[in-house]
């Protein structure tokens, strides 16, 4: 099912947690909701699924506008943080609870969520009361529960952040496969970058509740519409210098003169913020864009992380293990098509 | 077991002997009235004003019990307190659940004024109550029925307080979960928060079960009628109207005690717990 969201708004009184938010999520897809903490991102998801009544805009499930639809009518299965399973019930009892509400016949109910178990492989656990388990097998029970009146869309918030580090991969490939088998939309909350990166189609990237661009997690990575985006993304952090245009090239601050072909275009004192990935700097290799002192080195085994001065900035690098530099020596440092990115200095929008 | 002993008198420390003496002494007293009252009932008249006093009966015949049953209905104030315990009690779990449902989980305007005044009626002493009550009743003619002895106790502000205390630390993410799912509010108390906070229920239905038990002031008041008494009324009545005769009276008094000490026995573990629940949260 295709989910519009128009303009959407919501206004807490003294924040504004969502902020004229648009998007479009198409069918079938696993979308990453990623952001930094208290950017909107639950509050968006609680008003997908009906819990917050939104103060502006609309939601579109398909062709319906159910911005006015209560939760239970919206068709949303929906997965808990701390999974909210009813503790006093039995896994199958858990599963099996949406289609009580629903008056489903016991049989009937129950042959279902055995269904269900087996598809979250839990279906050995199924007399366990939720104390019983760990946190990811109630993780899958919760996913369960969420799917088994057969949702028009998943929604699972922070559903990775309780777990520990190991069970985390496992689970987010496993909600990976959930998904693909069961082919139903799904939307999930995260602040990591990683989780979002690895599993998603599509990653919606928020802050402070608005809407900063919606890509596939490549893309994201390689074409960041803005300096939060491109500083957002990238394990180390993507290195970020301000600078001005003055002919053709970018003058970093402390004097360094970055020549860049992108700088041609854009207009003479124009503040800029020039940002490079680390793997985006290649250090005498040949190409020459800038000149740089190497600071410090570090070896990391496959290769070394250099930290190169550029005018007042220190820069990451990796540079090849089988190459060596000492402290204080001038390096001509080049940089790559990919991975360098000009914006704006005030806005931030992206200029190259 | 040996060893035990051994290790037991290797900690005993001069502390830990003063607390046991203070220990003992403490059950002791607690322990006494209760002794006094059960043997006293076996006792004949003559032993149990004996002076010295006798601490053992001659023989442990029912005739005392034998005797008080027949000189007043003790059957009959049996009835009418299970039916005044299980009807206030019922009743009063009843809108207890729901006021706590509501305090707890419902967002009403004028939430915390109304429950901040319903805790600072709770400061008014139940004494002071008795009046209004009274006028009350003989208002809504119930005065000297069996409904005067249930009506006033069906809502209760400290079991509210407890409950919602316990309902406020289940998760609102259960609530919503149930709520996407398509459960009413009414489903989702029953079927969700009352199983949830089943061990807080049952030790406010325990505490209540023995205050409506042990209740006296308010049935003396509120009815006249013999066949309308309590246990506890009916015993002060029989003991006023039947005279000094003290073996008769612990007789009676065994028989009223005897349920709820079972009852004790049985629910121990859960009072405490609630009890101790409620203090922390308080």
């Amino acid at each position: 099912m295709k989910i519009t969201i128009d303009h959407l708004t919501k206004d807490f009184g003294s924040t504004i947690a969502v902020n004229d938010f648009s998007a479009v999520i198409e069918s079938g897809e696993l979308i990453a909701l990623l952001g930094p903490s208290g950017c909107g991102k639950s509050t968006m998801l609680n008003m997908i699924s009906g819990i917050l009544p939104s103060s502006t805009g609309k939601i579109f499930f398909d062709e319906d506008d159910v911005t006015d639809v209560t939760p239970e009518k919206r068709g949303v299965g929906l997965v808990f943080q701390n999974y909210a399973l009813y503790p006093h019930m039995t896994v199958l009892e858990n599963i099996a609870f949406p289609l009580e509400i629903k008056k489903v016949k016991k049989e009937e109910r129950e042959a279902k969520a055995k269904e269900m178990a087996k598809l979250v492989h839990v279906d050995m656990l199924l007399d366990r009361k939720p104390k019983q388990l760990s946190g990811g097998q109630q993780q899958r029970v919760a996913i369960a529960r969420a799917l088994i009146k057969n949702p028009r869309v998943l929604l699972l918030d922070e559903p990775l952040s309780n777990l520990d580090a190991r069970l985390r991969i496992e689970m987010r490939e496993e909600i990976r496969r959930i998904q693909q088998e069961t082919q139903v939309t799904t939307i999930f909350v995260t602040h990591d970058q990683e989780e979002a990166m690895s599993i998603s189609d599509h990653i919606v990237l928020m802050k402070d509740g608005f809407l900063q661009q919606v890509a596939r997690p490549q893309e994201l990575y390689d074409e960041p519409a803005n300096c939060f985006v491109a500083d957002f993304l990238g394990n180390p952090p993507i290195n970020k210098t301000y600078g001005v245009v003055q002919n053709g090239a970018i003058v970093l601050d402390g004097g360094c003169v970055v020549e860049l072909d992108a700088a041609k275009n854009l207009k003479e004192g124009h503040k800029v913020i020039l940002s490079m990935r680390a793997e985006s700097i290649v250090i005498d290799e040949g190409i020459k864009n800038a000149e740089g002192t190497v600071v410090e080195t570090y070896v990391m085994g496959k290769e070394v992380l250099a930290y190169v001065s550029l005018g007042d900035y220190k820069v990451r690098a990796y540079i090849p293990a089988e190459k060596s530099f000492g402290k204080g020596q001038k390096v001509t440092v080049g940089l790559k098509k990919r991975g360098v990115f000009v914006f704006d200095a005030e806005t931030g929008e992206r200029l190259a | 077991m040996l060893d035990k002993i051994k290790y037991s008198l290797k900690h005993l420390t001069v502390g830990r002997v003063i607390i046991y003496i203070f220990l003992t002494l403490g059950a002791i007293v607690m322990f006494f009235p209760f002794y006094w009252m059960i043997t006293g009932a076996f006792k004949t008249y003559f032993e149990v004003t004996a002076f010295p006093p006798v601490w053992w009966p001659s023989s442990f015949n029912l005739d005392n019990f034998v005797t008080a049953f027949n000189m007043a209905p003790f059957m009959t104030y049996f009835k009418n307190s299970v039916i005044a315990m299980v009807g206030s009690v019922g009743l009063c779990t009843f809108t207890t659940i729901l006021a706590s449902f509501a305090f707890s989980k419902l967002k009403f305007p004028g939430q915390h004024i109304i429950f901040g005044l319903l805790l600072g009626l709770m400061m008014v002493p139940f004494e002071m109550i008795i009046i209004t009550n009274y006028r009350t009743i003989i208002d809504i003619k119930i005065y000297n029925t069996i409904f005067a002895l249930i009506i006033p106790f069906t809502s209760s502000i400290f079991y509210t307080y407890i409950l919602k205390g316990f309902f406020d630390s289940i998760p609102d993410s259960l609530y919503q979960a149930a709520r996407v799912d398509g459960c009413s509010n009414w489903k989702y108390l029953w079927r969700i928060m009352v199983p949830i906070a089943r061990p807080s229920l049952v030790t406010i239905i325990l505490l209540n079960a023995i205050a409506s038990w042990n209740s006296f002031m308010w049935p003396m008041l509120a009815v006249v009628d013999k066949d309308l008494r309590t246990l506890p009324f009916g015993l002060y009545a029989f003991v006023s109207e039947g005279g000094a005769e003290t073996q008769l009276m612990m007789a009676a008094s065994t028989i009223i005690v005897v349920p709820m000490i079972i009852l004790f026995l049985f629910a121990r573990k859960q009072i405490v717990n609630g009890v101790a629940r409620g203090g922390l949260k308080g």
